[in-house]
């Protein structure tokens, strides 16, 4: 018996195997990069070869369609980027405490307000930095906060944002709070509504979404009730207003009145 | 001469039962190639057919996704796009309306992690990925209102996040869409 060498053209059995899976791996990637492609429902490709490539998965973003309709409110213009503003220096935040005197008013001297003005020793600098900018492109309204913000740079309201996330938080005594209401740890799944907490501390945050312990029940009712009615619209995506709108009076006051308390 | 005609035999068996084999291993290749053709073709199996871009962090900014985009737009072809938004904790719109016997495109996306898009029913079912647009043909032949609830764990919140479709008459759809060119039921 002469042994044969296995990978050669003079092996019918070589020959044929090879030849048969090579077959089949052409009639597929025929079915699959073309034919499919082009039985595709609603797909225009411009060629067999535009067919291909989009199979293969390269990049090819469709052009515009229809027009796009655009807001006739201004909207945020803010870019979140979970890692911004960390790590400020000594410098940026002497910058903002400086800045910071035109905000004593209201916001307190070390940043703890007794005006029901939203505290902001502590906060996210990211919140900051974004309300800031939204108040000044009109994108969040307030009568008092936009001729206060009309002068300030970029980079001032980086500094005050570098400031107010450096000054200490309200003291936690925790039982105080008492126990945290179904909304604020568990929402209402069955009307879409996620748990405050999932965003705003307590189960999770989320980059953006300001620090709400200590803040007055009254700002929080605020606000609140604007995401819903639509008054107050800064929110990417709406992922607020979403939220406020399915939530009863009752929910509003639970969640607004823990935070308050929550110090 | 016996023990060779033996081993004779044996080699012409052995061939036998390799090509059996053989032939029973590209049955299953044609099978499977078969099998995936028609799943694309009649049970709608197919990827969607191009991979488009967006991205995540800019796309209340500008371009397609921005929030007074979304909604269902009546195309002049007759067609319906629909565009909406996935992101921690909700759908934006969070009610998507939708005519009877028109073709409906979806075009959809994540603004933050990986969410899903499925119609309660149907076998409308996507994955939304963070930086692509998934798009997907469809048509309601009867009216009524569907869930959509994400299908994704998307973190703490996910249970949380499921929103509406409601598929209404053709006729009373192009009345609304008259009106206004961004279509929702969100009250």
């Amino acid at each position: 018996m002469t042994r044969e060498r296995i990978v050669s053209l003079r092996n019918p059995w070589f020959t044929r195997s090879v030849g048969i899976t090579a077959a089949i791996a052409i009639v597929a990637a025929v079915v699959g990069f073309v034919w499919l492609p082009l039985q595709h429902p609603g797909e225009r490709f411009k060629s067999v070869w535009d067919a291909i490539c989009s199979a293969a998965g390269l990049v090819r973003n469709a052009a515009p369609g229809t027009q796009i309709v655009r807001a006739d409110y201004p909207t945020t213009r803010v870019e979140i980027d979970p890692q911004m503003l960390s790590g400020a220096s000594a410098e940026s935040i002497g910058r903002g405490a400086t800045l910071a005197l035109r905000c004593t008013m209201c916001h307190g001297a070390r940043g703890l307000s007794q005006a029901d003005t939203p505290n902001l020793a502590g906060q996210y600098p990211v919140a900051i930095y974004k309300e800031l900018l939204d108040f000044k492109t009109g994108a969040r309204v307030s009568a008092i906060m936009a001729p206060l913000v009309a002068d300030l740079s970029d980079a001032d309201m980086r500094d005050l944002a570098a400031y107010y996330a450096y000054l200490p938080r309200v003291t936690s005594s925790g039982a105080a709070a008492g126990e945290a209401p179904p909304i604020v740890t568990s929402g209402a799944p069955l009307r879409s509504i996620a748990p405050c907490g999932a965003c705003h501390g307590e189960v999770d945050s989320k980059a953006s979404a300001a620090w709400l312990e200590g803040q007055p029940a009254v700002y929080l009712r605020t606000q609140l009730e604007a995401f819903a009615s639509g008054a107050r619209r800064n929110d990417i995506g709406e992922q607020m207003r979403n939220v406020a709108r399915g939530m009863t009076a009752a929910e509003i006051d639970a969640a607004s009145e823990f935070y308050a308390r929550a110090q | 001469m016996t023990h060779l005609s033996t081993s004779d035999e044996g080699a012409d068996h052995g061939e036998q039962t390799e090509r059996r084999w053989a032939a029973v291993a590209v049955a299953i290749l044609v099978l499977l190639v078969v099998m995936a053709t028609f799943a694309a073709l009649y049970h709608g199996a197919m990827p969607q057919s191009r991979v488009e871009t967006a991205d995540p962090r800019t796309l209340h900014l500008g371009g397609e996704f921005i929030e007074s985009n979304l909604g269902s737009a009546l195309e002049p072809d007759g067609t319906v796009t629909v565009r909406f938004i996935g992101q921690q904790y909700s759908f934006t719109p969070s009610c998507i309306l939708v005519p009877t016997d028109t073709p409906v495109t979806f075009r959809v996306t994540s603004a933050d992690v990986v969410h899903g898009f499925l119609i309660d029913g149907t076998n409308i079912n996507l994955m939304l990925v963070p930086g692509y647009i998934s798009s997907l043909g469809a048509r309601f032949e009867t009216p009524g209102e569907r869930l959509m609830p994400c299908h994704e764990f998307c973190s703490v919140g996910h249970e949380g996040m499921w929103g509406r479709i409601k598929i209404i008459d053709k006729a009373a759809f192009s009345r609304m869409a008259a009106e206004r060119r961004r279509l929702s039921c969100v009250e």
